[in-house]
């Protein structure tokens, strides 16, 4: 097993639509370094480039027919940075290392890996960035996730190993919940919002789930920040229970900074996985920037100034909710 | 090479790249004082383009000394340090610092930013850059030169020749672009700081132009090299700025795209070079045959 990140080139596996603009992409290479949750890639959503190689580059003239201009930046609009995904999974099987992606169609880059078909190419690289910090072996795991921030939460639910958890999973409505509601059981009490085990993969975790979608089309009518809160003041009424839980949390920033809000206001820990523009992911573009709280002011950077930037690339994307200043 | 600002301070690129058969690793620019830089959104993809508006975010001279320089020291290959100033005290005392570093084979001096004084930047006055140029080289007596031009000007031979004449031993060029792009929908610049520089392969042919035109102009007489850089992705680019006039070679945006990138380029051109039958690279710098130019013994069988 390659011990280092690298650049890769893995073959498409499967690449199917999860609901409306949503796609899960699974590759395989036959070497990836150890993963953990929390962690991301960086895809070049184009060709994989064959002028890259060192062979030299001709253009082919076919009989009867003019060179084909097949280069991109000629042919259509694309990508030219790479895109930042967090890994929803992954397996180590006989055949290679399989990470799965889910990303949800937006622009240029995602509207093409939606095209692709098994056995394409496609370049990635890493693994990079932080990851989450497990709760102890008898803590509890909150899993917050807002729409495409659902995939890392997929990737920590079944790295848990046996500990206690509840997920929480909100989108504006349930054709854009990237998650499988099995029929098993009735949609969650919509007043209650009690955790149940018919969502998938969090069920085959052994992890119940409460839905949540803005216009009540499944689970919970509302934001998933709500029934979080009804559940944490049904479910952990001591110190003792708090302080063995750990919230955890990805989506749209304002989700994640009243998730934050409402884990300090009851003095349960909180991990927020951040989104950030980003072009190299290896820290050098110094463009993934957010504001953090410095433990202290008279220290580097910038001594006597009470906050600095942070890479969400290198430092992150895996922040404690309490040194954010966002 | 690598470009200044898209590779770090050292070795951030070791598990992606073979820095030991780099020509030169160029540091991000370095300040007197430690930077924060902009507030975000400091980058946008255009088409086929970056648009970056970092501010010169760095550790500042006195952490790069402490932190910095012993990572320098592990690089295997020849470090060139990017120097960056708000006026002519910060260009010289931070320059004056690396006259004496081992580790620093050159300086590369950016000066495409504004002086605080009165908010014109250096690196647009042919007037003012010669008289920078003059002043970092007092101080500098032990290492070569860079001066990195800025793009954004009428004449681009002018501030040159304002290089050159201040002693400029080496030019690079061409810094990126001032550009601006538009959220449509918010009515808003999609930068925080409203413009940008514009890198990336949209910029390559605008760049060989102006590596031309400098090196017909103004190098070539001199004898002052050139390293050529803006929107190199391939190795069939990096022939094209060699053909204009290009000595060294710099790779930058595309270093966030393919980090391997200096390596692979290097690999095309030997096989270019052994398909031509060409000895060595430098008979190739300046070979573009213009119109009316004299026929050369150039490589063409």
């Amino acid at each position: 097993m390659s011990s280092s990140r690298d650049q890769f080139v893995c073959q498409v596996i499967a690449n199917v639509p999860l609901c409306r603009e949503h796609f899960k992409l699974v590759v395989r290479t036959r070497q990836f370094p150890p993963t953990f949750p929390g962690q991301f890639v960086q895809i070049a959503c184009r060709p994989v480039d064959p002028q890259a190689d060192t062979a030299q580059h001709e253009l082919t003239w076919d009989d009867n027919a003019l060179p084909r201009v097949s280069d991109p930046e000629l042919a259509q609009r694309s990508t030219l940075l790479r895109r930042p995904f967090s890994l929803a999974g992954r397996r180590d099987t006989a055949d290679g290392v399989e990470l799965d992606i889910i990303h949800r169609v937006v622009g240029v880059g995602t509207a093409w890996l939606a095209e692709l078909k098994t056995g394409d190419p496609i370049s990635l690289i890493g693994p990079l960035g932080n990851r989450f910090r497990l709760p102890a072996e008898d803590g509890v795991a909150i899993l917050v996730g807002g729409g495409v921030g659902i995939p890392p939460m997929i990737y920590l639910g079944s790295q848990l190993a046996g500990r206690k958890a509840v997920a929480f999973s909100g989108a504006l409505t349930r054709d854009l919940l990237p998650l499988q509601i099995t029929n098993a059981a009735p949609p969650a009490d919509a007043v209650s919002a009690s955790p149940l085990y018919n969502v998938e993969p969090f069920a085959s975790f052994g992890i119940p789930t409460v839905i949540s979608t803005d216009d009540g089309s499944y689970g919970y009518r509302g934001f998933i920040t709500q029934a979080l809160e009804k559940y944490l003041d049904r479910s952990f009424t001591t110190p003792h229970a708090r302080s063995r839980a750990i919230v955890y949390t990805c989506g749209p920033e304002p989700m994640m900074k009243r998730v934050a809000e409402i884990a300090h206001a009851r003095d349960i820990e909180c991990q927020v996985a951040v989104e950030r523009a980003m072009a190299c992911g290896m820290g050098t573009c110094q463009s993934c920037c957010i504001r953090v709280k410095k433990p202290d002011p008279a220290a580097p950077p910038l001594p006597g100034q009470d906050w600095c930037y942070r890479l969400a690339c290198t430092d992150g994307p895996v922040f404690k909710s309490t040194e954010l200043l966002w | 090479m690598t470009c200044s600002g898209t590779c770090g301070y050292a070795n951030e690129y070791a598990d992606f790249m073979d820095l030991s058969r780099l020509g030169a690793f160029v540091t991000k620019s370095i300040t007197l004082e430690e930077r924060p830089g902009n507030n975000p959104t400091r980058i946008v993809e255009t088409r086929a383009g970056m648009l970056n508006a970092i501010g010169l975010a760095n550790v500042g001279l006195k952490r790069f000394l402490e932190e910095k320089v012993p990572r320098l020291r592990q690089m295997p290959c020849p470090v060139i340090v990017n120097v960056a100033g708000h006026s002519y005290d910060d260009y010289t005392q931070t320059c004056a610092a690396m006259n004496g570093l081992d580790v620093v084979a050159a300086v590369e001096l950016n000066v495409s930013c504004p002086n605080v004084k009165d908010g014109l930047t250096f690196g647009t006055h042919p007037a003012r850059l010669r008289e920078l140029t003059a002043e970092v080289k007092k101080v500098l007596p032990n290492k070569p030169l860079i001066v990195k031009l800025s793009p954004n000007v009428e004449d681009i031979t002018q501030t040159a020749r304002a290089a050159v004449d201040g002693g400029a031993d080496i030019l690079s060029l061409v810094n990126t672009f001032t550009a601006m792009a538009i959220d449509i929908e918010k009515r808003r610049p999609r930068l925080a700081n409203v413009t940008g520089g514009l890198s990336g392969p949209a910029i390559k042919p605008i760049a060989v132009h102006l590596v031309s035109r400098v090196y017909r102009s103004v190098a070539k007489h001199a004898g002052v090299p050139i390293i050529g850089m803006g929107g190199i992705q391939y190795w069939q680019d990096a022939v094209e700025f060699i053909l204009a006039g290009a000595t060294g070679i710099g790779i930058g945006t595309a270093l966030f795209v393919d980090p391997a990138t200096p390596n692979k380029i290097v690999d095309g051109l030997t096989a270019y070079l052994e398909r031509h039958k060409i000895d060595r690279l430098t008979d190739l710098v300046g070979a573009l045959e213009l119109p009316g130019d004299e026929p050369k013994k150039t490589p063409y069988p």
